[in-house]
């Protein structure tokens, strides 16, 4: 008898290995996991987070103090109350007709402060300020609909870039294993580079505005779109696209009536999801200069004017949570 | 009009799968291929629409020898319904059917779904014969029962006015009366539109019920040719016999895969 053929003989139930859950490699494993996360929670200061926050909780409940809390109180205390309101110096503005002001704004007297650089020292005058009580929101609430279409703009360009580029990079419908190549490449390319980095550059080419700002979100995002639409050609059911290629449709045909039904649905939903992601990132470009309601938030907190810097964070909370209201709406429907 | 002309087949894993099958179809016969699984009917069928390549013999559909050259050609004069139906689930009944038409519709207006009028009551026209009605025509073909998505499979197959039709297990999936109504459907069809049919089934029954003519396959070789009225109960018997033995066969080939010997297994060999 041979040794290949003693070793596939059956075994008794009562020999067979038993399955053991936890062994000496889980617990070795486990060990140098732990080394790992606590060597890299360290760099990354998490020990000091996590000391500084329970401080900060301590501290709200009246046990020593913190300088978390601290700036967080410090904060508070000039966020609020909000500011919605605008004041704006009369002789600053031009053609105020002081008998038809606007809905609900009034003229107040107040000091203007004005530092000279010369003596190094203030002076004050009086001077008579034009307040417009709901001034402020309608200004943010005029970025943030800027914010909102620069998001819709970046969304559409991506959609123009990555729609061509996704179906090229679809393996199975790419005309060339090369093209193949060179279009997931292409997408990748666009992946890897952060938004924030791209307006950067483009303020610099464009100068301030949002035309950076749209086209930062265009190419981050064309990159992603495009390879949840490749992924999505390629996961496609194989049958029906059989049954039409088999038939003697070409593949423009076959994408067309075969792959583009199916793979629809899943389409709108990534647009959907890269729309509302566009504007959430939108807010933020305007810290670079490109456009939307970032550069008002980023002007006001370098001013410390922290009352105006709520009301905007305020607005783009409000945005975010309507957004995903809707989009979750029309998700439903499209489904 | 369809000639197998000493056709055999062998996969590259051995297996011989049609075996000198000579075979010759008439024009507007509803022929019916018979046999266990592993018979070689799929694969028969696969090579006269090109999925399959014969290893070597001959088919010949309306006098042109099949070639690699003139395939699409002669796809477009050979429709399949298979046994999966694969139909577009997303997409609306008449959209479905009007993709029987695809290979010879515009690009530019099939890109934009917008078929001539024509063609469209072509497409009616054939849902009504197969028994749909106006209201089923924009519902998705998803929402249909399996037996309405069998018919619309059968009306596309007819859509480009085909002259061989090949059906893969067509009622495969459905119950015994709604399998009737639609062969019955598949039947009248082919004689309306004056289309050969080569259909696979694996019921006896309905062979005989509706067959013009019975080729039943055993082992890639024909075992049977002929009127249903010609398959006596002994045929019908053998037939049977055989499909049980295969089954035992099946079953009795071992299927163990390769293992990795054990530390304990080498230790207990060597003992």
């Amino acid at each position: 008898m041979n040794t290949v053929s003693q070793i596939n003989k059956k075994r008794d139930w009562r020999e067979w290995q038993t399955y053991q859950a936890i062994t000496p490699k889980t617990i070795l494993f486990l060990f140098f996991a732990f080394v790992l996360l606590a060597w890299s929670g360290h760099n990354t200061e998490m020990d000091r987070a996590a000391v500084e926050t329970s401080k900060a909780v301590l501290s709200a409940v009246g046990i020593g103090d913190s300088n978390v809390l601290n700036g967080v109180s410090k904060f508070g205390r000039q966020a609020f109350p909000i500011q919605f309101s605008a004041r704006t110096e009369l002789s600053r503005l031009e053609g105020v007709d002081l008998q038809h002001l606007p809905w609900f704004s009034y003229v107040e007297e107040g000091v203007s402060r004005e530092y000279d650089v010369d003596t190094d020292s203030w002076t004050e005058e009086k001077a008579e300020y034009l307040v417009e009580p709901i001034g402020y929101l309608k200004k943010v609430l005029w970025m943030m609909w800027e914010t909102i279409e620069m998001g819709f703009w970046g969304t559409m360009i991506s959609i123009i870039i990555s729609l061509p580029l996704g179906i090229l990079a679809a393996r199975n419908y790419s005309p060339h294993p090369i093209v193949y190549q060179i279009a997931r490449g292409w997408l990748s390319f666009h992946r890897s580079m952060p938004e924030l980095i791209v307006a950067l550059f483009l303020v610099l080419i464009y100068g301030f505005g949002p035309i950076a700002g749209v086209l930062a979100l265009a190419i981050h995002t064309s990159g992603v779109l495009g390879k949840f639409f490749a992924d999505e050609i390629e996961n496609a059911p194989k049958g029906p696209q059989m049954a039409l290629s088999s038939a003697g449709a070409n593949s423009l045909k076959v994408l067309r009536y075969a792959v583009f039904p199916h793979v629809l649905p899943a389409w709108i939903a990534y647009i959907q999801y890269i729309f509302e992601r566009n504007i959430r990132t939108a807010t933020v470009l305007g810290i670079v200069g490109a456009g939307g309601i970032g550069m008002e938030l980023k002007g006001r907190w370098d001013l410390f004017d922290y009352d105006h810097v709520a009301t905007i964070l305020l607005i783009i909370f409000i945005t975010v949570v309507v957004l995903e209201f809707f989009s979750q709406k029309l998700r439903n429907k499209t489904l | 009009m369809l000639i197998f002309d000493h056709v055999s087949r062998i996969y590259p894993d051995g297996t011989q799968a049609v075996k000198d099958v000579s075979v010759q179809l008439k024009q507007g016969e509803f022929c019916v291929l018979l046999g266990p699984s592993g018979a070689g009917k799929s694969t028969l069928m696969n090579m006269v629409n090109g999925l399959v390549e014969p290893t070597s013999g001959k088919i010949i559909l309306d006098g042109e020898l099949l070639t690699k050259k003139n395939l699409q050609m002669i796809q477009r004069s050979v429709s399949m319904i298979h046994q999966q139906l694969y139909l577009v689930p997303r997409l609306s009944v008449l959209h479905n059917v009007l993709t029987g038409i695809l290979p010879l519709a515009g690009f530019w207006r099939s890109m934009v779904k917008s078929f001539p009028i024509k063609d469209q009551r072509r497409a009616y026209e054939l849902l009504s014969e197969v028994g749909l009605k106006e209201k089923h025509l924009m519902r998705r073909a998803s929402e249909l029962s399996g037996g309405q998505q069998q018919r619309v499979a059968i009306a596309r197959a007819f859509m480009a006015s085909p002259k061989l039709v090949l059906a893969d297990e067509p009622v495969a999936s459905l119950d015994p009366t709604m399998s009737r109504s639609v062969l019955n459907s598949l039947k009248t069809a082919a004689q309306t539109n004056g289309a050969t049919v080569l259909c696979t089934l694996h019921q006896m029954d309905y062979a005989l019920e509706f067959a013009d003519r019975i080729i039943a396959l055993r082992d890639g070789e024909v075992f049977f040719d002929g009127p249903p009225s010609a398959m006596d109960a002994d045929v019908q018997r053998r037939l049977y016999e055989i499909e049980h033995d295969n089954l035992e066969k099946q079953q009795a080939e071992p299927v163990e895969k390769p293992t990795r010997p054990l530390l304990v297994d080498i230790k207990e060999a060597v003992a």
